[in-house]
């Protein structure tokens, strides 16, 4: 029930790390225990909502799902605008 | 375009967690032990609390921060019980206290007139299990008009408290709830968990209870 509460958290999280790598955010990879308290669905659904507004730019969530009470925001993917090296 | 992966591997409670030490310091640095009771909405908690702070509210120096979805009424029920504060957090939606909402109320309560603090959580056996509030220990309270399987469906929350009050004793003879299965379902999940038998509404079994808190409560300074 407190999907929302955590989609928030991933939200502060990704903001504080676009400040530090500046670009247009692709998608938010999410690991999360199937112990971890959470309805994955759920907290997908959750993280469309706050994906969907600046400055996220409707960026996809992908969720890992594994074992255990893992709950961690994995990594960004962003398109930083360079031409490809 | 060029496509980074950026690695972060950022727990996601981490910040919760942090402010959660932060406020078992502040509590250890006083001596002053906190309790985070837990149920299901109407389980009792309040009115446990109710006959705490009449025995014991002032020869424990009990304080108590509230929490609730909506309105402050158990604020407002345990206000009447003690001259001490009663912070009352109301969460706006949300399904359980954090750490940062006990942070802030531990700000208007006065420690040095304190041996003995309780949270009384937002009514919900899912979410508080999964959020740190800085508490010694976290107590589960379950009452004899809910399910006896109730531990095996919400184990979590079984698991973290390690203690148990089963409440509403005086109603066993009135309603079909098996006592030993009860007790079988939470050791199942939690073999160490502790219990009280209680009926906060009568006061039945409450001594046991009470005794509990004297020895939790921080010893005064003597003067």
């Amino acid at each position: 029930m407190h999907e929302m509460s955590i989609a928030l958290e991933v939200g502060r999280l990704v903001e504080l790390e676009l400040e530090r790598n500046p670009g247009r955010l692709l998608s938010v990879g999410v690991m999360i225990g199937d112990d971890a308290g959470l309805e994955p669905e759920s907290l997908a659904f959750c993280l469309e909502a706050v994906l969907a507004h600046p400055p996220f730019d409707g960026a996809r969530p992908v969720l890992n799902r594994v074992p255990g009470d893992t709950l961690r925001l994995e990594y960004l993917e962003i398109d930083d605008g360079r031409p490809d090296d | 375009m060029a496509v980074r992966t950026i690695e972060v591997r950022e727990k996601l409670m981490a910040r919760n967690n942090e402010l959660a030490a932060d406020v078992r310091g502040r509590l250890a640095q006083s001596g002053v032990p906190m309790f985070n009771l837990v149920s299901s909405p109407g389980s009792g908690k309040t009115t446990l609390l109710e006959r705490t702070l009449d025995l014991l509210g002032e020869e424990l120096g009990i304080a108590v921060v509230t929490g609730d979805v909506q309105t402050q009424n158990d604020a407002d029920r345990l206000a009447r019980r003690t001259r001490r504060l009663v912070q009352a957090v109301v969460t706006g939606g949300a399904c359980h206290l954090d750490a940062s909402q006990v942070l802030k109320a531990l700000e208007a309560i006065d420690l040095a007139d304190t041996r003995l603090l309780f949270v009384e959580n937002v009514g919900n056996l899912v979410c508080p299990a999964s959020w740190d509030l800085g508490e010694v220990a976290k107590i589960v309270v379950l009452s004899v008009t809910e399910g006896e399987d109730k531990p095996l469906k919400y184990p979590k929350m079984f698991q973290q408290a390690r203690y148990a009050v089963l409440n509403k004793m005086d109603l066993l003879p009135h309603v079909p709830f098996d006592l030993d299965r009860a007790v079988a379902c939470a050791r199942e999940v939690n073999p160490d968990l502790e219990f009280f038998f209680t009926s906060a509404y009568t006061g039945l079994g409450m001594e046991s209870w009470f005794d509990f808190l004297r020895r939790q409560a921080r010893v005064p300074v003597s003067a």
